[in-house]
């Protein structure tokens, strides 16, 4: 395809060579017609002159014949014989000279006419001449009739002559309105000429330094392609199909492990390098390519002449020029890290199934194996106590007690760390969720617990966000229930949840979040507190701040927060004051 | 529902559990026949010959050898005949995607096993008591759902 | 084709055992919902003839006196809440004016025969009530509580929990999933 630049100037040379043809042509045409308006001028002047003529004969004619008249000496009469014959010849040119079929060719019969009767009139003195008389009265007659004649001759001479003139001017003025034109028309013909080459001149100008231009960066690029090959471990070929030729870039040479360009670029050089369980494959997808045109990724292993083994990967696609020459341009890479990447992560990924099937194996065994005994004993206990009260002693009693309050902190331990490992292993299915359901949820569980400590629960409007429902609503349990479980004995406790959205660099603990913005849940009590120097402590599993005696509690609530909180990529951070109650913040991310 | 007393079965492969259900029901006030299942083979044979009256209360234990309770359920469920009995699940603790999963499933009851007697003896009423209502009152049995 | 249906059972039972009255040729007056009277002397057989065909369609003759009273008990409470009867007083009152008993002997009798209390039976219905609400009607809880005369969403919510054991989103999603799958 032509590109627009190429177009353009085509176009330019056609309307030039146009315009200069038409310029030759309409010289032509006004040249002819100038040498024809010349011809017709030279005419005139010849016959101007030829009349002239005639009268300056006639007059040699006359002085002849009057030198006749006086003299009678026949010396005389030589120039009359002579100037008779010339004016003879003098009307054969006019009668040439004239325009055919114009006036002229009437006061030329005139001319022809009067001159003959002026040369009768010699002719008849001549008759008179005698030489006894010089002048006879017949001879002043013909003599004065002569003058007259010749008078005659004159004006029809003049008149010719201004016949002529005007003729003259009339053709002067036909082709002046004629050639008039032509120097402007000329002018502008070559102006356009001069403006069509300039514009395709300034046209190719700057195509040459555009093309300049991009053949600095080809250079450049070519370079940098060089350069990138080497450091990113990638190499490029070219395949002619016609001439069923190869180019190679300099680093497929050095992928093979080779010098750039130390052996010819063939297939067959190629598959030396080979290694020979994927030569096979290799050469079918090779073969394909042939048909098809492309190559799809095609991995295989080559094998330096020391002995390494690396992983190469190819790609190749059919480009059709627009020059009719068919090409494949290839990429092959070095995929030996990937590979290796890969394997490794593939070990890991297994490793960590492993594990994790571990865990849930470890979830069954503790949800159902460990709880099952437990249940029965403590079932059995609450028989024994019901049926056997009456016979079991007093210290049996309180043993039966202990017993009881044993398993059922050894159950309340069970069920948490069950739940602690749920929230490792549970479906982590993000849904868009609002928060006011969940907080709604979880005060709906705790009512009890509510109602019973007078508890009162202040929150603001909270958001919908994408997070795992169950386990939010576990958070929000968590952390209420934390607080009602550790309020002042005399105060009923008092819960204040607030929201704000937070630009992540501006809070420290979550600065070097990926995330711009998080979500700021607070709950804030006036419960117990804490001192400070324990809030990270009391998100460790079993920590615990209190005696057993003191809060029933496993140790395990907040750790289970934190797990949850971190399952969401967020931040839970813990303050507190004693006696003056505790403040947890939850950092959430989200994508604004 | 004409019968004076109400027909239950439990299927459950725990000894202990079997004790404990059908002790309960001997001190409830509650007049009942209650028929107990080692497994989910064993009630499903039961369940599957048509000479047997069909409980008007069933209780299916989730971890159960050769078939488990949820196997059960699914079976029972795609049979027209067994439309009009109630299914109660008891089992030991699961988590809520589970338990919420068995009453997509069909189940009517999720009864967590409780570690008392006395509360057993209570859950056990309820879901009685429940059942009774859906039976007398004209509710509506799709929406009979109980968790205890 | 799947059809959802909703029963007026009020309707259904009535238009039931009309039909079955008529097909034994029995004269009667209807007293009140699931109560009426033979206006003519009809023989023992006949009667039998009559108790085993409404049994087919699950209807049954009360006999024993105190269970008569339960039943009455029990369907003043169904109307009273199902066709949402404006009451102006307690519904203990409302019950003793309806039934024309003391409430306590009513109370007692109740809770003898279906070892459950009135005022539970009460709850159980009015949460009944509320699950077809939220399914069938698809109001919001906010919704129901008002038109039940709920003080409060926590209060039906937390009674809904305590009733079932489910919470009302859990209970919506579950029935919402079971039609799924069918």
């Amino acid at each position: 395809m032509p590109t627009p630049s190429s177009r353009y100037l085509r176009t330019a040379f056609v309307a030039g060579l146009f315009v200069i043809l038409c310029i030759g042509g309409y010289t032509y045409q006004h040249i002819s017609e100038l040498s024809k308006a010349s011809e017709v001028v030279k005419d005139n002047y010849s016959l101007r002159s030829e009349l002239e003529l005639v009268i300056s004969n006639l007059k040699d004619a006359e002085i002849g014949h009057r030198g006749f008249l006086l003299t009678h000496d026949s010396l005389f009469l030589t120039p009359y014989e002579e100037s008779l014959q010339k004016i003879s010849n003098n009307l054969e040119k006019l009668d040439t000279l004239i325009v055919p079929n114009s006036k002229q060719v009437d006061k030329l019969k005139d001319l022809n006419s009067d001159i003959q009767k002026r040369f009768e009139n010699f002719s008849k003195s001549f008759a008179r001449v005698n030489d006894s008389e010089v002048l006879t009265k017949d001879l002043l007659y013909l003599l004065h009739e002569g003058e007259i004649q010749m008078d005659t001759i004159r004006s029809d001479i003049s008149e010719m002559l201004d016949l002529e003139q005007r003729l003259l001017v009339q053709n002067q003025e036909i082709s002046q309105g004629k050639i008039g034109l032509t120097p402007l028309l000329f002018y502008g013909l070559l102006i356009v000429t001069l403006v069509i080459l300039l514009l395709a001149y300034i046209k190719m100008t700057t195509d040459l330094k555009a093309l300049k231009e991009s053949n600095t960066e080809l250079e450049i690029f070519e370079k940098l392609t060089k350069q990138s090959e080497i450091v990113s471990n990638t190499s490029t070929w070219v395949w002619y199909i016609e001439e069923d030729e190869f180019e190679f870039s300099d680093n497929l040479y050095r992928l093979l492990g080779e010098e750039p360009q130390s052996f010819e670029p063939t297939l067959i050089n190629f598959y030396k390098f080979v290694h020979e369980e994927d030569l096979t494959n290799l050469g079918h997808r090779v073969n394909l390519m042939m048909k098809e045109g492309e190559l799809p990724f095609t991995s295989f292993r080559v094998v330096h002449k020391d002995g390494t083994i690396k992983h190469l990967k190819a790609y190749s696609k059919l480009m059709d020029e627009t020059d009719g020459e068919k090409k494949i341009f290839g990429v092959t890479v070095d995929a030996t890290n990937e590979v290796e990447n890969y394997r490794i992560i593939e070990q890991r990924n297994q490793e960590l199934e492993r594990t994790n099937k571990e865990l849930s194996a470890f979830n069954y065994v503790a949800s159902h194996d460990l709880q099952e005994p437990l249940r029965k004993i403590q079932t059995f206990m609450s028989r024994l106590e019901a049926k056997e009260k009456d016979r079991i002693s007093e210290s049996g009693q309180i043993y039966i007690q202990r017993m009881k309050s044993a398993s059922a902190r050894m159950r309340m331990l069970i069920e948490d760390l069950l739940q602690y490992s749920r929230t490792n292993t549970s479906e982590k299915e993000y849904l868009k969720t609002n928060m006011n359901l969940l907080l709604e949820h979880a005060k709906t569980e705790l009512i009890d617990s509510i109602e019973e400590k007078r508890a009162k629960i202040i929150c603001d409007d909270l958001p919908t966000m994408e997070v795992i429902s169950f386990q939010i609503q576990q958070l929000f349990i968590n952390i209420i229930s934390n607080s009602l479980k550790y309020s002042k004995e005399d105060v009923p406790p008092i819960i204040e949840i607030t929201h704000e959205e937070v630009l992540s660099r501006n809070v420290k603990q979550i600065q070097n979040s990926l995330y711009k913005y998080h979500h700021k849940i607070t709950f804030k009590d006036n419960g117990i507190g804490f001192e400070q120097p324990y809030a990270e402590k009391i998100f460790l599993l079993f920590n615990r701040l209190h005696g057993k005696s003191e809060y029933s509690g496993t140790g395990i609530g907040l750790a289970i927060c934190k797990k949850i909180v971190e399952n969401h990529k967020g931040v839970i951070i813990a303050e507190g004051e004693p006696n003056k109650g505790a403040t947890f913040i939850i950092y959430l991310p989200f994508l604004k | 529902m004409n019968s004076d007393y109400i027909n239950l079965a439990l299927a459950d492969d725990d000894e202990d559990d079997r004790l404990f259900f059908t002790e309960a029901f001997e001190e409830l006030k509650v007049k009942s026949k209650v028929s107990l299942f080692k497994d989910g083979i064993e009630l499903m044979d039961y369940l599957d010959d048509s000479n047997n009256a069909i409980p008007n209360l069933l209780f299916l234990d989730l971890n159960m050898p050769k078939k488990s309770g949820l196997e059960c359920l699914k079976e029972i469920k795609a049979s027209q005949r067994f439309k009009d009995m109630a299914i109660a699940i008891y089992s030991t603790s699961a988590s809520e995607e589970d338990i919420e999963n068995t009453f997509v499933i069909g189940a009517n009851v999720y009864i967590k096993k409780p570690n008392d007697f006395e509360k057993l003896k209570k859950v056990l009423s309820e879901v009685v008591t429940t059942n009774w209502q859906y039976h007398t009152s004209g509710l509506n049995k799709e929406n009979f759902l109980l968790r205890l | 084709m799947k059809l959802l249906l909703k029963f007026d059972f009020t309707k259904v039972c009535n238009a039931v055992l009309e039909q079955r009255l008529e097909a034994h040729q029995l004269k009667y007056q209807q007293t009140a919902f699931g109560e009426i009277e033979l206006l003519d002397k009809v023989s023992e057989e006949k009667l039998d003839l009559f108790y085993n065909d409404i049994n087919d369609f699950g209807i049954d003759v009360v006999k024993d006196p105190k269970k008569i009273v339960i039943q009455k008990i029990k369907d003043v409470i169904v109307d009273m809440v199902f066709n949402e009867k404006d009451i102006n007083v307690k519904t203990s009152v409302y019950l003793a004016e309806q039934l024309n008993e003391n409430y306590s002997y009513l109370s007692n009798l109740f809770s003898e025969v279906t070892y459950t209390s009135i005022e539970n039976f009460i709850i159980l219905q009015k949460i009944e009530y509320t699950k077809i609400l939220l399914t069938k009607e698809e109001l919001s809880l906010t919704e129901i509580a008002f038109k039940l005369n709920y003080s409060s969403v926590a209060h039906l919510s937390r009674q809904f929990k305590n009733t079932t054991g489910i919470t009302p989103s859990a209970f919506q999603r579950i029935i919402a999933k079971r039609k799924q799958i069918n």
